[in-house]
């Protein structure tokens, strides 16, 4: 902060505005003689600064834009004045300046509006000379390659932050030919995982098109996370500071945050597992905070006697079944899971005598569940949506399999029912004024037979539904589109009560809590955010993803939200104070499905890489890695105990997936949790259960019912 | 999406060729044939906006030409108002920061069902009954001239369509009707039913028939279509009566 504000008050005196400089000197109470030492960050921060000072008297107010327009650039001296004056005296200054200093110190070292320049600057310019970039490159290439075999995997990490940072620092100083140039050299270097990314900065070529570019700004702007062990390290803190010119050495130590670790340095087998996010991996600390990843109680029921009976006549029933049933419901163990979190962490909503009945059913169901794994695989019963003509954008199925609702391109959802008991809306107020009121069935008589239907369409988003999501009770849906709303429809009336307006961009996934309530939404603006029902503004912000929010899912106990993002990695966020706890990279493409296991410990995540990846959220580590599929994954559930995990994607197939297997043996000795590396074994194969292919119908959405049959859905696309 | 079947070179303009090209580099295989038509307007519309915007920038500038200068302002004004990009990074965590401070509110129980207050919820009537007791006693029995009229803009606005029809039948008294329309933020037509005045002794119930739009569905601008039938029985019409009363009825809306 000190030395950006040496370095404002330093241009201000260039400048000869000298009553902005007194104003400001005046605040930060500096003296004149203070500006001796930092001479050299003055003129790297003074265009930057320009640029930023220049920027609010146009927008009016003092937000920490980096964007910089170029007539804004042009005139820095006529409009310093009032802005300058204006700017300080606003509260966000130091977020601008420290903006400014971390966007301009890196970057802008060739300093074309400062002619007057002094001789100990001239050194600081030849280091930023833009034709020196591509030695700079290959000479750090050539040393890399040249290392030990056991640090040149952990090494490798470096060229792929330092060609991107490198490449928009040439853009951004507007030299055009030498970015391109430097480009075209080095982009083939990297890793086949980042060409998407390359293909990206390969259309930027001007400084214009960075501004717009939310993801670029953000990828400037925060630390790529390298994780490399000591011995690593100090070979290349060495290297990089016996050389003369260190400006890579700035580089690395201006964007990119070295995340040491002593121990073995890691195989590329490792690395490979885990690089691939926008961000770079995660620090170790940001996977440190204690999780409560336990599931709630249940509460106790005075309902056993009748399950008691109906399992005893119940022919089906195994000695297992027995088990499952006692241990969640009334258990008489008072002591608490200490991995759950207290029942009143977050407040939830009552049991209502209708909740209650549902569990019942619930249990029952589960009585009668069929036990799932290796040798006993589930049925799958496959609904396919046909002369959807590709507009179906989101599928969801009740808890209890009785409706299947579907969001389409051209802005309708339309609800239908699975079973052969129609959809009833409740009937008008004239009619209802008509019933008997005091009859028992006084539930049934509200419902209105003559509109009775299997399908239900409810119109009113003005875009595509990209997300659907049914409350636990069956009362609600909510949908959510690319016009930046989310709706709450009510499935009793069949018309929309709410409309939640908060991301003004296109919102890409919601989903209802477990126990209904809360819901949480993500979308374009990198943002996801938690609702309740009764407030019309969101109670959560989950800020912190550098690209659009792609996939949302809650824990089983509601306490924690876990987003996939086009970053290419999951964050766990606490619903209670909006933290993030968990950041999980790994996948090589957007995320486009979660599924929490059913006892709460695992994750599984599917993403455009055709990848599956299995995380524990306790430790905060990767735990195991599913191949197999070709395409984007965009259905992942695990069975109704866990035992098995289904993925659906694009390529038409559905696989099943040993989950018992996979979770099985997990070496958490000390070394491992305290670096967060482990070595993933290749038994994809041996986890595979088996593929089930489908006459060319992607496959969008899976279900376990109550009885673990495995419900799919997708359309029917024609070729 | 169906494997797209490129324009052959030798047919396909150069325009859609250069079109196809930028796509192949940015990594787009498979795409609709139309797809290159849709980009190749949205190209056209996009440069002759800013090319219209540079040209007023120049001779604003009393400069004889356009130069980059004033291209490059265009562009930067075009994007500040068409295409927004979400708010930066430090915005959000700065306003996530004060959002999640709050403690999460607690739930009241037995509180029915969980909605925001009625302003922000669909759920509320967008209609408005509003009587005519005045003016039927004055028109009863005539013939009047079915008329379009509108009323006031609502203050939200959205596309008005029409709704499913359900007939409702208002009865009313013999001789002083007062058939209600809706009235408001709608078109209402009135189309009295062409009677002879003075005839029969029976009272009629004249039927309204409303076209409602579904409230719940679309938003509040409504078109609504009443059809007015005015029961007979009155004083007989003349023509200067006539006028009055419709001029009566413009007053009235």
């Amino acid at each position: 902060d000190r030395q950006t504000l040496v370095a404002v008050l330093q241009f201000l005196r260039r400048s000869n505005l000298r009553e902005s400089e007194e104003i400001l000197r005046r605040e930060a109470r500096l003296l004149g003689d203070d500006l001796g030492g930092s001479i050299a960050t003055v003129a790297t921060s003074s265009p930057g600064v320009a640029a930023v000072a220049a920027v609010p008297p146009g927008k009016g107010e003092a937000r920490g834009d980096c964007g910089v327009g170029p007539s804004s650039r042009r005139e820095p001296r006529k409009v310093g004045t009032p802005c300058a004056a204006r700017s300080l005296g606003s509260s966000p200054l130091s977020e601008q300046l420290l903006l400014a200093g971390a966007f301009a110190v890196g970057g802008a070292v060739v300093v074309e509006d400062q002619p007057d320049v002094s001789a100990v600057l001239s050194a600081y310019n030849q280091q930023g000379d833009p034709t020196l970039y591509e030695e700079y490159y290959s000479g750090l290439k050539h040393f890399i390659e040249c290392s030990l075999d056991c640090h040149r995997a952990e090494l490798s990490q470096l060229f792929y932050p330092l060609f991107v940072h490198m490449y928009l620092e040439l853009v951004y100083n507007q030299h055009e030919s030498e970015a391109k140039s430097f480009f075209e050299r080095f982009h083939g270097d990297q890793e086949c995982y980042y060409q998407d990314d390359l293909r990206v900065l390969s259309s930027l070529t001007k400084k214009e098109h960075m501004k717009g570019n939310e993801t670029m700004l953000d990828f400037r702007t925060s630390k790529f996370v390298l994780r490399i062990s000591r011995d690593s390290y100090q070979l290349l803190k060495r290297h990089l500071q016996e050389k003369q010119n260190n400006q890579i050495w700035n580089i690395v130590q201006e964007h990119l945050y070295i995340d040491i670790f002593d121990g073995m340095p890691r195989s590329k087998q490792q690395i490979d597992a885990m690089v691939g996010s926008l961000a770079g991996e995660a620090k170790r600390e940001a996977n440190k905070a204690k999780v409560f990843f336990g599931l709630l109680k249940e509460p106790e029921f005075d309902v056993p006697l009748d399950d008691e009976d109906e399992e005893g006549e119940n022919e089906e029933g195994k000695p297992k079944k027995k088990k499952p049933k006692k241990d969640n419901v009334g258990s008489k163990s008072k002591k608490q899971d200490p991995n759950a979190p207290p029942q009143n962490r977050i407040p939830l909503p009552e049991l209502k005598d209708s909740d209650k009945l549902d569990k019942v059913m619930n249990m029952k169901e589960a009585a009668r569940r069929v036990r799932l794994g290796p040798e006993c695989l589930p049925s799958i019963c496959f609904y396919t949506f046909l002369n959807a003509y590709q507009g179906l954008t989101a599928v969801d199925i009740t808890d209890d399999s009785s409706m299947i609702v579907g969001g389409f391109a051209d802005s309708t959802v339309r609800v239908w029912s699975v079973t052969p008991k129609k959809l009833r809306s409740v009937k008008t107020a004239a009619d209802l004024s008509l019933i008997d009121k005091e009859s028992d069935d006084v539930l049934e008589r509200i419902m209105d037979e003559k509109t009775a239907s299997e399908l239900k369409i409810l119109y009113g988003h003005s875009g595509p539904v990209y997300g659907t999501s049914f409350s636990p009770d069956r009362n609600y849906l909510l949908s959510c589109s690319e016009d930046g709303t989310v709706r709450l429809w009510s499935l009793q009336t069949f018309t929309c009560l709410v409309g939640y307006k908060g991301h003004n961009y296109p919102v890409w996934d919601t989903q209802f809590s477990p126990y209904g309530y809360y819901f949480v939404s993500g979308g374009h603006d990198r943002v996801a955010r938690l609702w309740a029902t009764d407030h019309y503004q969101p109670l959560r912000i989950f800020a912190g993803h550098l690209a659009d929010v792609t996939c949302t899912r809650f824990h089983p106990n509601s306490n924690y939200i876990a987003t996939g993002s086009a970053d290419r990695t999951i964050r766990l966020w606490d619903v209670l104070n909006g933290n993030c706890v968990r950041i999980f990279t790994g996948h090589k493409g957007p995320i486009h499905s979660l599924a929490f296991s059913p006892n709460g410990r695992f994750l599984a995540t599917g993403a455009t890489d055709g990848r599956v990846l299995l995380w524990d959220i306790g430790h905060g580590l990767m735990v195991g890695e599913l191949k197999g599929h070709t395409d984007t994954i965009y259905a992942l559930r695990f069975s109704r105990d866990g035992e098995i995990l289904a993925s659906g994607s694009m390529d038409n197939t559905v696989r099943l997936w040993d989950a018992v297997k996979a979770f099985e043996d997990l070496e958490t000795d000390d070394f491992t949790t305290a670096t967060g590396h482990i070595n993933l074994p290749e038994n994809s194969q041996d986890l595979l259960l088996g593929t089930y292919m489908t006459k060319s119908t992607p496959v969008v959405h899976l279900h376990f019912t109550r009885r673990n049959l495995l419900l799919a859905a997708g359309a029917y696309s024609s070729q | 999406m169906e494997a797209a079947k490129m324009a052959s070179p030798k047919s396909a303009p150069k325009d859609a060729q250069v079109m196809a090209q930028i796509l192949k580099d940015m990594g787009i295989t498979e795409y609709e044939p139309r797809v290159i038509n849709q980009m190749l307007e949205f190209a056209y519309r996009y440069v002759t906006t800013i090319l219209e915007d540079a040209k007023i920038y120049s001779s604003h500038a009393k400069k004889s030409s356009v130069d980059a200068d004033d291209v490059r302002l265009a562009i930067q004004c075009r994007t500040d108002q068409s295409f927004t990009s979400p708010p930066p990074r430090d915005f959000l965590l700065d306003i996530a920061r004060q959002k999640n401070q709050t403690p999460l509110p607690l739930i009241k129980p037995y509180s029915g069902p969980r909605l925001p207050p009625d302003r922000y919820c669909l759920t509320a009537p967008n209609y408005r009954l509003k009587s005519l007791q005045k003016k039927v006693s004055s028109t009863a029995g005539r013939i009047t001239v079915p008329r379009l009229s509108v009323g006031a803009v609502s203050s939200r606005p959205s596309t008005p369509t029409l709704g499913t029809p359900s007939a409702q039948t208002v009865s009313v008294s013999a001789k002083v009707g007062a058939p209600v329309s809706l009235a408001g933020q709608r078109f209402t037509v009135q189309i009295p039913s062409s009677q002879p005045a003075g005839k029969s002794a029976t009272p009629t119930t004249p039927t309204v028939q409303n076209v409602l739009i579904n409230p719940s569905l679309i938003g509040p601008k409504n078109i609504l279509i009443t059809t007015n039938m005015v029961p007979p029985g009155a004083a007989d019409p003349s023509p200067l009566k006539r006028k009055h009363e419709e001029d009566d009825d413009y007053d009235a809306l």
